[in-house]
């Protein structure tokens, strides 16, 4: 941003935290989302019995998560155990901090901004932090001396590794045409040309894709197929360590939606409604969509799985990024 | 990162980071050459990458730092995890103790790295380094490393790419042979059975 923003600690330090614990609030309550929405597809009722509507069974789920024995394998390396679900969680969590949310406000001589930071390198931080984030799946499933977890973490990371590279190349179409790798100069530039959504559309189906495909969501959850893993990197965990191996998902998915808001439908902009309520209406938005592709598609076959990451999406992104660069200079 | 260099030479928490991420740097570095198990050496690796990284932020090069931890802790060192975990590194390997050029090559390497320090130090001395006010606001940022590839030394960029095909290339030929040579061994056999 060109302008100057007078925003001290005294009004950071607050916001960083309000938006860690918005984030953490809004995982809770997309994990009973996600099951009663799929309840509803599948013609069942989901949690109802916690609560009005079931609303208290994310409470509940972690009073009961955290009251759970805390095992370790016998044979296992503890440290490292106890470590990988603390590194997935950190990862999914900072890269959040990147995702503008909201226009700057003015109080008086001070401004707030709609963002935590906007570092001039935003796009490739959260790529940077995503690819540290796998360190927690592949380590804890290495450390838990399981033949299960070991293959779930090597598939985890071949996947990872493999779609990460589409995920990239689908944003640079984006990075182009915006002339800027901070999210907050991207979403600025939609607002006030048009939604890269358009222009960027085959940009848009490869990175949403290949974002199922790193969240290891369904259909591309290969990484936790039960019927060949048991839960693969996360096979010896139980109680609140698995379940910030969960938290880490979750939050993955917020940040990657929040990031395709960001890239592809204008950040914050939108007629009449403040900026936050127009972020967490697309937010909301996407997330079904990657929820209703869960109840749809059944799982992917593996050597499917590489075979369309590397043969299909890859060639597809790279061709985008290289026609969107010809027109971006041809136009200049 | 810029403003924290540009407030005041003596910035405290500027010194505190360095000197923390300097001592992680050199800590880990030796990790990874002390561990008997691979896997643990190749995190140490990965927090070697990852101190360097802060030390990059802290000459603002952030566009580096960042492209370090994508690049190197992202994609390579777990590539290197990959391969550990599935060749099993659990099991320590026994030491065989190193053969004899390699610790001449350490002690040559050693003393280079003490002479480049006391060079370094000395020259910084006597004022011969350039100081932090001729580098400008766009050092380190995408746009000046962009130009600084495509219009100053484009000729080296493509020349690397080239090298890393041709290496791409390379892998590929190497591993295809590899398995051509396993199916041809295969079908030998079902080939005798059938005559």
């Amino acid at each position: 941003m060109s302008q100057t923003i007078n925003q001290p600690w005294w009004i950071d330090l607050p916001k960083a935290f309000l938006i860690v614990n918005l984030v953490l609030l809004l995982f809770a309550y997309l994990t009973w989302t996600e099951r009663k929405l799929l309840a509803r597809m599948q013609l069942r009722y989901g949690p109802n019995r916690v609560g009005p509507f079931g609303l208290l069974q994310p409470i509940a789920d972690l009073v009961k998560l955290i009251r759970k024995e805390s095992f370790l394998p016998l044979t296992g390396v503890d440290l490292l155990i106890v470590m990988a679900p603390v590194v997935a969680g950190f990862t999914a969590l900072a890269s959040f901090s990147v995702i503008p949310w909201g226009p700057i406000w003015t109080i008086g001589d001070y401004h707030i901004t709609g963002w935590v930071t906007d570092v001039s390198i935003g796009v490739i931080l959260i790529f940077a932090l995503g690819s540290l984030g796998i360190y927690g799946f592949i380590v804890g499933g290495w450390a838990s001396d399981s033949k299960y977890s070991l293959l779930g973490s090597m598939r985890t990371c071949a996947q990872m590794v493999s779609y990460e590279v589409s995920l990239a190349l689908a944003v640079l179409g984006v990075v182009i045409m915006s002339g800027s790798l901070s999210l907050v100069d991207i979403a600025v530039k939609q607002q006030e040309t048009i939604w890269f959504a358009g222009p960027q559309f085959v940009g848009l189906l490869v990175f949403f894709v290949a974002g199922v495909a790193e969240t290891n969501r369904p259909p591309f959850d290969l990484p936790e197929a039960e019927s060949e893993l048991v839960a693969g990197y996360h096979t010896e965990y139980g109680g609140m360590r698995w379940g910030l191996f969960q938290t880490a998902e979750y939050i993955n998915m917020i940040t990657l939606s929040g990031l395709m808001v960001t890239l592809f439908f204008g950040g914050w902009g939108g007629p009449g409604l403040p900026g936050p309520l127009w972020f967490l209406i697309k937010l909301a938005a996407v997330i079904f969509a990657f929820m209703w592709i869960r109840a749809t598609l059944p799982r992917l076959r593996y050597d499917q799985l590489m075979r369309f990451g590397w043969k299909v999406l890859l060639p597809v992104a790279t061709l985008n990024a290289l026609v969107t660069a010809i027109i971006v200079v041809a136009v200049d | 990162m810029t403003v924290l260099l540009a407030s005041t030479a003596g910035n405290v928490l500027v010194w505190i980071i360095w000197v923390g991420a300097a001592l992680a740097l050199l800590a880990s570095a030796l990790a990874v050459v002390l561990f008997s198990n691979p896997f643990y050496s190749a995190l140490a690796l990965m927090a070697n990458l990852g101190s360097l990284a802060v030390l990059y932020l802290l000459i603002s090069a952030e566009f580096v730092a960042a492209a370090q931890v994508l690049v190197y802790a992202g994609a390579i060192v777990v590539l290197f995890l990959f391969v550990i975990a599935y060749l099993g590194g659990r099991a320590d390997a026994p030491w065989t103790g190193v053969p004899k050029f390699s610790s001449v090559a350490a002690v040559v390497a050693s003393v280079a790295i003490a002479v480049e320090v006391i060079v370094a130090v000395v020259v910084s001395w006597t004022g011969g380094l350039p100081n932090a006010a001729e580098i400008t606001a766009a050092f380190g940022s995408p746009r000046e490393i962009g130009r600084l590839f495509l219009a100053d030394h484009l000729l080296a960029f493509e020349v690397t790419s080239i090298i890393l095909f041709v290496a791409a290339v390379g892998g590929a030929v190497l591993g295809g042979a590899a398995r051509r040579a396993e199916k041809a061994e295969a079908q030998t056999p079902s080939e005798e059975e059938n005559g």
